[in-house]
């Protein structure tokens, strides 16, 4: 009997073993794209840290709900815009706009980044129905299919919003550079 | 494919591969640079994008999902050992209600005898002595000190296979029938009942139990109280 009870107990911690690598896989591979696409997704850092850090929880304690490591990056970007939704729910956070403060550190002085700076103002200003498809398509590499997919569009509605997140982007830079040259000159 | 389905299918996904779109930019230079602007867009944005990730995030992922499964396994070790626990006192309890019940209830037993054995013993009319009762109450190691009144009966019987000591005597009103039967874990010696046009008590003590049966009505405490005044058993 006691032999038996000291068996299966070491089966359990075996599987906790196993869900326990399991789970630092799955932060190692993913939580920098998780964790960008969160900023994005939120615009704020702080926030973005926040929904993340309930998101692998919430994955951590669903862990064996998830059967097919593949499908782990859908999977997880489910759980994080329910869990930005939630927010919402829950209380109505003070959002520093983009337009205010950018979200990227700003003490961050290498030349990409000032290169950049504009860009992500941009990217930043579109609206989160443009914005969040087009961050699963930079970000993720996914197809408008995937997309459709993930966010339950169809995927025409997908590929119109693609569309015009790329157009606004570039007439945003087009104006800009107009601008600057019309100042310059 | 005209040049606005074009640009449409491009700027929604510059990678696109469709057959007709790829055909289209073979043909067409301006088409090529077109796509490449937007590849070049698209790879800036991918840079814009980046997120320099806080240099603790990894660990505070990991350490909270170890604090969460510490607390869990705690849990369940805590409702584990509750289980056990009711289950082990569940088992207790009705270990100990099914032996008792499943006790020789001594004083229905003894109206059974009396019943069962219909007049013999009670009509008998032998005078026996204290020291013919205390001969053979002797066997059990005890021994009435006091005067009993009138003595009927007196003899050795058959009680549920124990040996013991069946007597008649004179109660305040009416013959009383009195065991005396050698201790057993078996017996319910705290018991009384009633039936048959009988009741009884039975009163335990230590060594022994004294039944007492008497007709319905007849006032057999009193008579138990005597006898446990009387008797004494040598240690």
């Amino acid at each position: 009997m006691f032999s038996r009870k000291q068996n299966s107990q070491a089966s359990v911690s075996n599987d906790m073993l196993n869900k326990q690598k399991r789970y630092e896989v799955l932060v190692l591979a993913l939580h920098t794209d998780i964790f960008r696409y969160a900023c994005w997704l939120v615009k704020n850092k702080t926030v973005a840290e926040d929904i993340v850090q309930e998101t692998f929880l919430r994955a951590w304690k669903s862990l064996d709900s998830l059967k097919d490591e593949k499908a782990a990056k859908s999977w997880l970007i489910t759980i994080l815009r329910r869990e930005n939704a939630r927010r919402f729910e829950r209380k109505q956070f003070d959002l520093v706009d983009i337009d205010d403060v950018s979200i990227i550190d700003d003490q961050l002085t290498n030349e990409v980044e000032i290169e950049h700076r504009e860009l992500r103002a941009v990217m930043g200003s579109l609206s989160e129905e443009y914005r969040e498809p087009l961050m699963l398509q930079i970000v993720f590499g996914y197809s408008g299919d995937e997309i459709a997919q993930q966010l339950n569009l169809n995927k025409n509605t997908v590929m119109t919003r693609l569309f015009r997140a790329r157009n606004q982007v570039k007439e945003a830079l087009d104006k800009a550079n107009e601008n600057r040259g019309r100042e310059n000159g | 494919m005209d040049e606005l389905e074009f640009r449409r299918t491009l700027y929604a996904d510059p990678n696109c591969t469709d057959e007709r779109i790829l055909a289209a930019i073979d043909e067409d230079p301006k088409k090529q640079a077109f796509r490449k602007e937007l590849k070049q867009l698209d790879k800036d944005m991918d840079l814009a994008s980046q997120v320099k990730v806080p240099d603790d995030l990894v660990h505070k992922l990991l350490l909270r999902q170890t604090m969460q499964s510490h607390r869990v396994s705690k849990v369940r070790n805590r409702i584990q050992l509750a289980m056990a626990a009711s289950v082990a006192f569940v088992v207790g309890v009705s270990f100990t209600m099914w032996q008792q019940h499943n006790l020789l209830n001594i004083a229905d037993q003894a109206i059974a005898h009396v019943y069962m054995e219909g007049n013999y013993a009670l009509e008998a009319q032998n005078n026996v002595s204290l020291q013919q009762v205390n001969a053979k109450l002797a066997q059990f190691g005890g021994e009435f000190t006091e005067e009993l009144g009138q003595v009927y009966y007196a003899n050795f019987c058959d009680f549920e296979n124990v040996r013991s000591l069946h007597m008649v005597m004179q109660g305040e009103n009416g013959k009383v029938s009195v065991f005396v039967i050698p201790h057993d874990d078996a017996h319910n010696a705290e018991s009384t009942a009633n039936g048959r046009g009988y009741q009884s008590q039975a009163l335990d003590l230590k060594r022994a139990s004294i039944v007492v049966v008497g007709e319905e009505g007849a006032n057999i405490e009193g008579m138990k109280q005597q006898l446990k005044r009387k008797i004494h058993f040598s240690a």
